[in-house]
């Protein structure tokens, strides 16, 4: 029997911000901007949607004059990120047989 | 990239291999960076050091370009603001911060070990008689390359580089013996005599003996990397 994946973090937007964090401690918003190809305004909407599950926090700076948004994987996102691949992995497995 | 939730298991692990690989590269090319810029001002110190030695020995003032390993730090911090234009989006990753925080860790010592040997050297002198003076003289440079050693070995670790850990150890090791035993100051002596018109620039070169080991360890240990991470991050 498959477990479900989590519905969050499969989409590709979502999912290609969660794998940018994980690799790293922190990262600003124009990074994730220009590492997803992503518009200001998609990615605004699915970082508040990751945001509002627990799996990222979100910290509005100021950069000088300019105002920076930065992102930090939280254990909580960790954990699903984790138990996402694993699914994964258990899917890929029965798709090689 | 769009908001599209019917994907493939295949898909997924795509993207998840693609994101993870390009934050690797990036943090790479900017740690390549770092350490590329850091050697280059090591090596570029180490060469200036003895030059400024020479010009200043024919004045009576011996060896006032070690002071200019004082202004090695800043010069790196400057040149590195200056030049790593994507450092400053670039994320922080494990790997770059425990890089960073051990080439950090290095300057903490061997910069406070330094001034302590300076203290030492200014105030021994008129405390103590001169043979008890030349036992208890601190001689920065074989700690120093001890230290760097270390920090080499422990990047060659933390960046899986298994000859970076042997340069590391081998060299730290042979460089502090060569070092502590005063044997390239024993090579300069038996080929030059005291009484010789020479005497005085053997005395510079002498001085300048630990210049080199410290370029040496620059090129392979702070440069060498540097540039292969920034190669493997194109």
């Amino acid at each position: 029997m498959f477990q479900p994946l989590d519905p969050l973090l499969h989409s590709e937007l979502r999912l290609a911000v969660m794998s940018l964090l994980v690799s790293s401690e922190e990262a600003e918003f124009s990074y994730i901007k220009e590492q997803t190809g992503a518009t200001a305004g998609n990615l605004s909407v699915q970082i508040d949607k990751l945001s509002t599950a627990g799996y990222i926090e979100v910290e509005k700076t100021f950069k000088g004059k300019m105002p920076c948004t930065i992102c930090r994987i939280t254990p909580v996102g960790l954990k699903a990120f984790e138990d996402y691949v694993k699914t994964l992995k258990s899917y890929l497995k029965v798709h090689k047989k | 990239m769009e908001e599209n939730s019917n994907m493939t298991a295949e898909r997924s692990l795509e993207i998840i291999t693609k994101q993870i690989e390009q934050s690797r590269r990036a943090v790479s090319k900017t740690t390549g960076q770092s350490l590329y810029v850091s050697g280059i001002c090591i090596m570029c110190t180490a060469v200036l050091v003895p030059i400024i030695n020479m010009i200043t020995m024919s004045q009576g003032m011996i060896g006032l370009g070690h002071l200019l390993w004082f202004a090695l730090p800043v010069v790196i911090w400057l040149l590195s603001r200056k030049y790593i234009k994507d450092r400053e989006h670039t994320p922080v990753s494990l790997v770059s911060s425990m890089i960073a925080k051990t080439w950090i860790t290095f300057g903490y010592f061997g910069i406070g070990f330094f001034v302590i040997a300076i203290i030492w050297g200014i105030i021994a002198p008129r405390l103590l008689t001169l043979s008890e003076y030349a036992t208890s003289q601190i001689r920065v440079a074989p700690v120093i390359v001890l230290l760097m050693g270390m920090a080499i070995t422990i990047t060659g670790h933390i960046l899986r580089q298994r000859w970076l850990v042997v340069f590391g150890i081998v060299a730290g090791l042979l460089c502090f013996a060569w070092e502590h035993f005063h044997v390239g100051e024993a090579i300069v002596m038996n080929l030059v005599s005291v009484e010789s018109p020479v005497a005085l620039t053997a005395a510079v070169i002498n001085s300048s003996l630990p210049c080199l080991t410290i370029f040496i360890f620059a090129l392979v240990g702070l440069l060498l990397p540097g540039m292969m991470l920034k190669k493997q991050s194109v």
